[in-house]
């Protein structure tokens, strides 16, 4: 019963997707990496959470493929651990047994499916399918969030005001007179903002704030 | 006093007497001296006549108070003899009254006169003592005192029964209550005499029988409970004496056997009532019991007048009695119900055993589900990622042939646990075979592989190599197996602090036996459950039913070994058990 050992992989190599596969049952755990590879699947399989855990996480798309019957700690568990260390990888669960409880927690927790044991193999490709679209765009979002976090942190405090009563949309005028700074400095906090901010328009930048959070009365990132 | 009184009056009357007499002659002898001197000389022979006739008076009277002095002599001598006789006869008279006072006074009888109204007229101390009154307190009292209320009806009916039929002696126990209150039981004998006076009494003499009657209460009591003990334990007695046939029975033997109560009964009489099957070896045991004189024991059914059949076991143990005779001294007791509650027994186990089995294996569902669960899946997914292999621009072969070998790998991993699923749930009568120990050990471990992992129980085998094989059943002995593999593994699911350790050991013990040992390292047995481990129903789960370990037992002794528990030197527990190699030969 014993899994596979962990190989040193070099997860994050390649930018195609990697499914991963934590059973503690070898026959189960083989036929799937047979399967993923049939269709071209990048694989990697694990015996156990522990083992999953010790290793090294590509950043690339993925998912996990997790049996909920895992000694130890439940596949279930498993998945509250890996949102409490933030790991955000989208779940496929398997169950020889699945009941109603089991399946509606999992599905709160954010698993992409629940696939009752044996599945058929259409089934699980497209939940892989499905979770790895999903895990592609979540980690597209991050990036971009991200970016947009590095631009804004370039912003000077009192051109990141100003980017909060702009997105609020206040009129360089009443900005002037609520700063009590001179328009034509305003102006020009605008253009610097434009600029680091990489907007193209005014209304490229409201949807900025928006991400980002920023009010007008504060001018700062909320989180 | 009286006598001296007496004596004295005797000595002045003699006195009185003396002077009278001695006066009168000397008054006369003065009158003829005076008559002599005084008168007119007479003549000489009128002088001599005169002076003769003084002599002879003289004489007379010396004669006379010589023989009045001899008289009274003689009177005073047998008036003193009578005196004294009287005075014996007055000593003896004392003497008597006061020995009958005595047995009156302290006779242990009571003695109670009284009058036909029921006035106490006399009573004697022992009696009244007795009854924690002093005489006084009860002369001139109703006798009805020294009777409770409930009795004084009696009480005063036999008085008057005495008083109907004077000079007749009744006799008749009553209870009479003490001054303190205590009771006391006499035995009354009473008889109504007419007084000179012509007044009626009744003479009572009273026995304390208390002793005798709280005796016979206690005999009656011990009757009864004796009588009770035998209807409750369908237990009846009898005695038989050999040489007249003739059967004392105890009530509950009657009722046993059904039999109109009688003094006695005939042996002929009861030996019709036995079966017809077992008469002849009834009446064979009693033939030989009665030459020899030797204890026996049997079992045999009664055939009923209504067709009903009773079972018995009688037990005897033979005497002799005083004429050298014996007599066959027994118990006989109704057993039927025991019979009938022995097999349907029986029968529970074995269906108990089966229903067990049945749950133990409910209770693997989730788990066996799993076991073949997980073959299956693997088949399925496999298949489908061959058919894809096949599928491909030029076809994978390579791939799709070593993914068929997993799907036939898997096929028969599934095929096997529902070959031993199916094992286990095979409800079949025993089916002995040559076997080794070590294979049975490993296929439980086999199906208990899940519990173990998800209960992180570690397992220890230590399998000896070599063992002879047993004749078993393999089924029952995997049931064994499971159940004490379960219980280690329930037993350790409390346990926090330390690795969750089960052993299970197979050797073989200087005798040749077959030892299987099961040992946990969790809550243990509790001391005073240990007698109860193997009792049916006995249970420290919550959610047990308490068969596992009795069927466990059963089974075990079943093939001829025995199953024990232990406490470990350590935490936990230890369940060994032997099987011989022949079995044949032990059961």
């Amino acid at each position: 019963m014993s899994g596979r050992p962990a190989s040193p992989h070099t997860l994050a190599s390649a930018e195609e997707p990697v499914v991963f596969v934590v059973d503690d049952d070898a026959s189960v755990r083989d036929a799937l990496s047979n399967l993923f590879r049939s269709v071209g699947l990048r694989v990697e399989v694990f015996g156990s959470a522990h083992e999953f855990l010790q290793s090294k996480l590509p950043n690339v798309a993925s998912c996990l493929i997790l049996d909920i019957r895992l000694p130890r700690l439940s596949g279930l568990d498993f998945q509250a651990e890996l949102a409490k260390a933030d790991i955000r990888i989208p779940i496929i669960f398997m169950t020889g047994h699945g009941d109603i409880p089991m399946t509606v927690r999992a599905m709160k927790a954010g698993a992409v499916d629940f696939l009752t044991k044996p599945f058929r193999d259409q089934d699980m490709l497209d939940a892989v399918t499905t979770a790895i679209e999903r895990d592609r765009v979540s980690r597209d979002e991050a990036r971009v969030l991200s970016d947009l976090h590095a631009r804004f942190a370039t912003l000077t405090p009192r051109e990141r005001e100003v980017m909060g009563l702009v997105t609020a949309g206040l009129m360089n005028k009443q900005i002037a007179a609520e700063i009590g700074i001179a328009e034509i400095t305003v102006k020009i906090h605008r253009g610097h903002i434009m600029r680091k901010m990489a907007a193209k328009s005014l209304p490229d930048l409201v949807r900025m704030a928006e991400m980002l959070g920023i009010g007008p009365a504060s001018g700062r990132p909320q989180t | 006093m009286l006598p001296m009184m007496r004596n004295q009056t005797m000595r002045s009357w003699r006195s009185a007497e003396q002077w009278l007499l001695g006066s009168m002659v000397l008054a006369l002898a003065m009158a003829a001296f005076i008559w002599l001197v005084l008168g007119p000389a007479p003549a000489a022979p009128a002088y001599l006549t005169a002076v003769v006739l003084l002599i002879a008076s003289l004489l007379a009277s010396l004669i006379m108070m010589l023989r009045v002095g001899m008289t009274r002599r003689q009177l005073e001598a047998v008036l003193d003899g009578r005196a004294r006789a009287e005075q014996h006869a007055i000593e003896a008279l004392r003497h008597s009254e006061a020995q009958w006072k005595e047995v009156f006074e302290h006779n242990p009888v009571m003695y109670f006169m009284v009058d036909a109204a029921g006035t106490v007229l006399s009573v004697n101390t022992f009696g009244a003592a007795q009854l924690g009154y002093s005489v006084s307190e009860l002369l001139g009292q109703s006798v009805l005192k020294v009777f409770p209320i409930e009795e004084q009806r009696a009480a005063r009916s036999n008085v008057a029964i005495c008083l109907e039929n004077i000079g007749q002696t009744h006799s008749w126990e009553i209870c009479k209550v003490r001054k303190d209150g205590s009771s006391l039981w006499v035995r009354e004998n009473a008889k109504a005499v007419r007084r000179l006076d012509n007044q009626l009494i009744v003479l009572i003499a009273c026995e304390d029988v208390t002793e005798r009657k709280l005796a016979e209460d206690a005999l009656r009591q011990s009757e009864m409970y004796l009588a009770e003990a035998q209807r409750l334990s369908h237990t009846g007695s009898y005695g038989l004496r050999v040489a007249s046939g003739e059967i004392v029975w105890s009530e509950e033997t009657f009722r046993i056997f059904e039999f109109e109560r009688a003094p006695s009964v005939k042996l002929d009489a009861v030996i019709q009532r036995i079966h017809p099957d077992d008469r002849a070896r009834v009446q064979q045991t009693i033939d030989r019991a009665s030459r020899d004189g030797k204890d026996f024991a049997h079992g045999y059914r009664l055939l009923m007048p209504d067709g009903s059949v009773k079972h018995v076991h009688a037990t005897a143990h033979a005497v002799k009695d005083a004429s050298g005779g014996i007599e066959l001294v027994g118990a006989v007791t109704d057993v039927t119900s025991r019979k009938r509650a022995e097999a349907e027994l029986h029968e529970a186990l074995a269906n108990l055993a089966h229903v067990t089995r049945v749950t133990a294996l409910g209770e693997f569902a989730a788990s066996i589900a799993h076991e073949v669960n997980q073959p299956l899946a693997a088949v399925v997914t496999n298949a489908a990622a061959c058919l894809r292999w096949l599928d491909r621009e030029p076809a994978n072969l390579k791939e799709a042939r070593s993914t068929l070998q997993s799907i036939v790998a898997d096929g028969n991993r599934a095929g096997e646990v529902i070959q031993r699923v199916r094992a286990l749930v095979d409800k079949t009568a025993d089916r002995k075979a040559p076997l080794h120990i070590n294979d049975v050990v490993n296929e439980v471990i086999s199906l208990v592989q899940h519990e173990l992992f998800s209960h992180r129980v570690a397992l220890r085998l230590e399998l000896a190599p070599a063992l002879p094989p047993i004749l078993a059943d393999r089924i029952q002995l995997q049931q064994v197996i499971l159940n004490l593999v379960i219980n280690g593994i329930e037993a350790m699911q409390p346990v926090k602090d330390r690795p969750r350790e089960l052993e299970i050991r197979t050797r073989q013990d200087e005798t040749g036996q077959v030892l299987v040992t099961v040992s946990d390292c969790g809550v243990g047995v509790a001391a005073e459950n240990a007698d109860r481990l193997f009792d049916a129903f006995f249970t420290t789960k919550s959610g047990g039913m308490g068969m596992g370990l009795s069927i466990c037992r059963s089974i075990v002794n079943a093939h001829g070994g025995r199953l024990s528990a232990s406490a470990n030197t350590g935490p936990g527990a230890t369940f060994q058990f032997a099987l011989p190699l022949n079995q044949e030969d032990s059961t």
